[in-house]
């Protein structure tokens, strides 16, 4: 009895060193004691998959800069005084500048230009004798504040993103449930429709949407929303032919529970896992289509901007003034890659198969 | 305990025939356990003359005879194992009679209301709330995503049973306790109890709406032998206590012994042989009935290392069960068979 | 004699912790086996009692968050006849696949279903083994598959080699496993609950093919269960396990006729007995304990009538009842009470022996 033991069992071993008295060897008599069934492992099914999603760092790095990007983009338009859409012709183009900053010989306002005689440093605050302007991301070709058109753009980027997966979950999963539930002609015939739809080009019905109806966001979460919600169907029609021939669903059949009773309250919770993952791993997708659409000049009307629009007007001066398309992109390639970690990890928390014993 | 067969069957059942329409491509028109496989379906294989390259081709549609004229009551009170192997029909007749199937033919009275067909509103919900189902794996049946007292008061909630929380709180409690769990029991979600205890929980569902009938199919099979008997003796006392009548669906005849009055034995969707638990143990009759027999591991070790298992093969023996008719052997024992195999068995 | 006695496995000391996020399970506390070479051993116990994990450390297929003490020597023969004695638990994955695994030791697990690759045919899987460690000709592999099919008794077995594991029924896709696992001339056979997902008429016949086999080719061969009806069947020696430990040891008819630990008397009073008509059995109460939480002294005592005392503050050793027979509670301690096991397993036993004596047996 040499093995090392786990601190938990110190009592075993000083136990061992217990000499058994005469008066041990009775019968206990625990006939009373014997319950059915003493305690087994009490842990919430959310709390162990939260659990799992903490252990991966990863997953952990996504969800905090989406948490930092999302408080940004709620508060960061406020930060400063300029406004989204006030145009400052004079202050066109101005490097970024940073008070503090500033005395470092970074952000202090000056940007290297290339002319044909060679390159030269320019600082249009100082030439224009600001003392007490500052454009923390620089100003844009019309003068505004590329600070506060980021983070706004992030916000509406955000907003539409989010709002179309949402309602594309609600819809695709109401679809894809019903349909795999029922089976049979009801199956049939919503399956078809879904091919049917899914056959028409994306870019195709969201062009003409966009072309048929005012530009704005809620066209374009509309255009999102219709093209969106067939992969989710999908998963939630597989699931839940995976699902219904399960007992606990034979179950509630047996007590008499109506259709909907068995779609959404029985096999819906069983469903989440996979749905949320889904819907974090559609977000990306949708932020980028989002921005596809505003850089093509199909998306939010001028001079409303989202990450997609920002984009595409630094680009038009992107030789010149590079800083001015550097925070939209580092923004969506960072909402982007936080949002695929964080669905990366929620797919192995939530994974029902993930065993340690 | 006694069981009076004076009295009016609970459930009868008659000439019940249950057949599936298996389509190509596994998809079936009915929900079909995957278990029930009785395989009729061929799969022929297209040969190419090239090597390597054959193709499956499967016949357009296939009935899967499962169930083929089973009759059979239980009475009120009663206990009727019905035993067989897999394939045998077993849970599809099971799965029939409360209605998870519709019937192919045949008749089903339960209290005297015919429930093989389209149901009225008050039969079904008579149905729904008086015939209920244990079923064989306690983790599958419980929504892994409800806690164990949800799980139990649904079928209070689905029927509107109780008219206040507190009454329906207290109805739960009540069930748990005679389940052999306690409140706190009831918190907790299906993966935090052990396989008895879920099957426990299992057990308080089904009793929740006070069933006159409870349908416990293969219950014990995912158990360990010592957990089987814990469940056992429990169904026994609810019975005792609330007069319940169970059908007993096993694939061994064990456990069977132990709490069934009754038995039936199946094979492929033939009911061979039914009587009382003794009738069947000390006098089996039909040659599948004693193979299965034969077939029950014993505990002797000296016993069952020189005992060999029956073995039994419809063909060779030349059976055929459809020609078959049912004769009494005595007292309510039956044996479904031929006038010449009858004579040669008896 | 000597040569007879000769041990094939070994495992001394056996300590498996496994690192869960929940947090760590000791799983295998301090188990000690045997198992002579030719010989049929089998581990009783209920589910969670670690008999799985047991034999997984054999085969050198535990997960990785398992930390393992202990030693498991295992003897096998080379093919020139030179004997060596392997410590498994000292040797890495990769030598023990190329060695050990299918060539020495095979597992044939519980559920045929999940154990046969669906999408590759009856044949391949067969042969893989052969290929991969004789590196044999396929022509040859083929003609050995055929061979062995037809010993586990599957007819038509050229036709079967090229079918797929859904085309057959679960007791043949089972004596496939076992066709698959002699495929490499193993030494020692493991069967992880063999019997468990078949039906009882195919379970007979599964049981007496390996018992055939195993006298053929002279194998040794463990069982896991929870079933005493089959091990009663199969085993000459017996290891009830209980908790990660094992409680009682024994060859089978000590085990049967002359229990000692009270939780293999629970075990026997479970069982299903099928001849006298008692209608009611006595099972053990409650449920395995949860090894997460470890408690002092002897994990069975909150289920245990006959508990003393002394079973909360202290775990008992290992009292030895005869040269074979050994049990781990402190009712064999001199200065315990005498308790006798229940009246109606008494009862039972008497009957078992005199239906043993009427089969010859000389007890």
């Amino acid at each position: 009895m040499k093995r090392r033991k786990p601190n938990r069992c110190k009592t075993i071993l000083e136990a061992e060193a217990y000499v058994p008295a005469d008066s041990d060897f009775r019968l206990k008599d625990n006939r009373e004691e014997m319950v059915p069934d003493a305690s087994f492992t009490v842990q919430s099914v959310w709390l162990d998959a939260a659990k799992g999603y903490v252990q991966k760092a990863s997953a952990v790095i996504g969800l905090v800069f989406i948490i930092l990007i999302g408080i940004m983009a709620a508060a960061g338009p406020g930060m400063n005084a300029y406004t989204y859409s006030e145009q400052y012709l004079s202050q066109k183009n101005f490097a970024p500048r940073v008070r503090v900053l500033e005395n470092f010989g970074i952000f202090d306002g000056g940007e290297v230009l290339k002319t044909g005689a060679g390159t030269k440093v320019v600082n249009r605050y100082k030439e224009k004798n600001l003392e007490n302007v500052y454009y923390w991301f620089g100003s844009d070709n019309f003068g505004r504040d590329i600070w506060t058109r980021t983070w706004l753009g992030t916000r509406v980027s955000l907003i539409i993103a989010v709002a179309a997966t949402v309602i594309d979950m609600v819809i695709g999963m109401s679809y894809g449930l019903i349909s795999g539930y029922f089976g049979g002609w009801v199956d049939m015939v919503m399956q078809r429709f879904l091919e049917i739809a899914n056959g028409i080009p994306r870019l195709v019905v969201v062009t003409l949407l966009l072309m048929a109806l005012e530009p704005g966001m809620l066209t374009v979460m509309l255009a999102l929303m219709l093209t969106e919600w067939m992969g989710m169907s999908r998963i939630a029609r597989a699931e839940m032919l995976k699902l219904k021939e399960q007992e606990f669903v034979l179950a509630s059949r047996t007590l008499g529970a109506g259709c909907f009773f068995i779609i959404f309250r029985e096999i819906l919770p069983n469903i989440m896992g996979p749905i949320i993952t889904q819907v974090m791993f559609s977000i990306p997708t949708a932020i980028f289509t989002e921005a596809f659409l505003s850089f093509a000049g199909l998306g939010i009307p001028v001079p409303q901007c989202s990450l997609g629009s920002l984009i595409a007007e630094g680009f038009n001066s992107f030789t010149a003034h590079p800083y001015q398309i550097i925070p939209p992109i580092a923004v969506m390639a960072l909402l982007m890659l936080s949002f695929n970690l964080a669905a990366d990890g929620l797919l192995k928390a939530l994974d029902p198969k993930r065993k340690e014993v | 305990m006694a069981v009076n067969y004076s009295l009016k069957p609970l459930l009868k059942v008659e000439g019940l025939k249950q057949y599936f329409h298996v389509h190509p491509g596994g998809a079936v028109n009915q929900h079909r356990p995957a278990n029930e496989c009785t395989a009729i379906n061929e799969t022929r294989c297209v040969d190419f003359g090239i090597p390597g390259l054959r193709m499956p081709i499967r016949q357009q549609t296939v009935t899967v005879k499962a169930v083929e004229d089973v009759s059979f009551e239980i009475y009120p009170g009663e206990t009727y194992g019905l035993v067989g192997e897999s394939g045998s029909g077993k849970t599809t007749i099971g799965r029939s009679i409360i209605r998870l199937y519709n019937p192919t033919g045949g008749k089903i009275w339960f209290n005297g209301l015919d429930i093989s067909r389209q149901m009225d509103k008050d039969t079904k919900k008579f149905l729904r709330t008086q015939m209920q189902m244990i079923f064989q794996d306690p983790m599958a049946s419980l929504n892994p995503r409800k806690r164990a007292g949800r799980i139990i008061r649904e079928g209070l909630e689905i029927h509107h049973s109780c008219r206040s929380r507190a009454e329906r709180d207290a109805r739960v409690g009540e069930i748990l306790a005679k389940v052999g769990l306690t409140m706190e029991h009831g918190y907790r979600y299906p993966h935090q109890f052990s396989g008895g205890q879920r099957q426990r929980v299992g057990i308080a569902r089904a009793l929740i709406m006070n069933p006159q009938l409870i349908i416990a199919d293969e219950c014990l099979s995912a158990l360990d032998v010592s957990i089987q008997a814990q469940v056992v003796n429990l169904m026994k006392d609810i019975q005792e206590e609330t007069k319940t009548a169970y059908l007993f669906i096993a694939h061994d005849l064990s456990m069977v012994k132990y709490i069934s009055h009754r038995i039936g034995v199946l094979h492929q969707g033939h009911l061979l042989e039914t009587g009382t638990a003794e009738e069947i143990f000390e006098d089996p009759i039909h040659p599948y009935t004693k193979s299965l027999l034969s077939a029950i591991p014993v505990l002797n070790p000296v016993v069952a290392k020189k005992r060999i298992w029956k073995s039994y093969d419809k063909k060779t023996l030349g059976i055929d069960y459809s020609k078959g008719s049912y004769h009494l052997i005595g007292g309510m024992h039956y044996v479904k068979c031929t006038e010449d195999e009858f004579n040669r068995w008896t | 004699m000597a040569e007879e006695k000769e041990k094939i496995l070994q495992i001394r000391d056996l300590d498996i912790t496994i690192h869960t996020a929940a947090g760590s399970v000791h799983a295998i506390q301090g188990v000690d086996m045997d198992l002579i070479r030719g010989e049929t051993a089998a581990i009783v116990g209920e589910s969670g009692s670690g008999k799985s994990i047991t034999m997984k450390a054999v085969m050198g297929i535990l997960a990785g968050n398992a930390s393992v003490k202990g030693s498991i020597e295992f003897c096998c023969y080379h093919e020139d006849g030179r004997r060596e004695k392997v410590d498994i638990l000292k040797q890495d994955k990769k030598w023990i696949r190329k060695h050990m695994n299918g060539k020495q030791i095979a597992m044939v697990f519980q559920d045929p279903m999940t154990s046969l690759d669906p999408t590759m045919s009856i044949g391949k899987q067969v042969m893989e083994g052969m290929i991969w460690h004789f590196k044999m000709p396929k022509k040859e592999a083929w003609n050995r598959g055929v061979r062995l099919l037809e010993e586990v008794g599957i007819d038509d077995a050229q036709k079967r080699m090229k079918q797929y594991p859904h085309q057959l029924s679960g007791g043949q896709k089972q004596r496939v496993a076992i066709a698959i696992a002699l495929a490499c001339n193993p030494e020692l056979l493991i069967c992880d609950e063999p019997t468990t997902a078949l039906d009882v008429t195919i379970q007979a016949r599964i049981l007496e093919l390996v018992q055939r086999i195993q006298k053929e080719r002279g194998l040794s061969v463990i069982y896991i269960t929870h079933d005493l009806g089959v091990v009663a069947k199969v085993a000459d020696y017996v290891n009830v396990m209980y908790a990660g430990k094992i409680v009682e040891k024994g060859r089978a008819d000590e085990i049967f006729f002359d229990p000692r630990h009270p939780y293999t008397w629970g075990l026997l009073s479970a069982t299903p007995d099928m001849n006298g008509m008692d209608r009611r059995l006595d099972p053990i109460p409650g449920s395995p304990p949860d090894l997460l939480h470890e408690c002092a002294g002897d994990a069975f005592s909150p289920r245990n009538p006959y508990a003393l005392v002394i079973d909360d503050k202290m775990a008992p050793p290992m009292f030895q009842i005869t040269d074979t027979h050994f049990a781990a509670t402190w009712l064999l301690d001199p200065r315990a009470p005498k308790v006798e096991m229940p009246k109606e397993l008494k009862a039972r036993l008497n009957r078992m022996r005199k239906e043993a004596r009427e089969y010859g047996s000389k007890l």
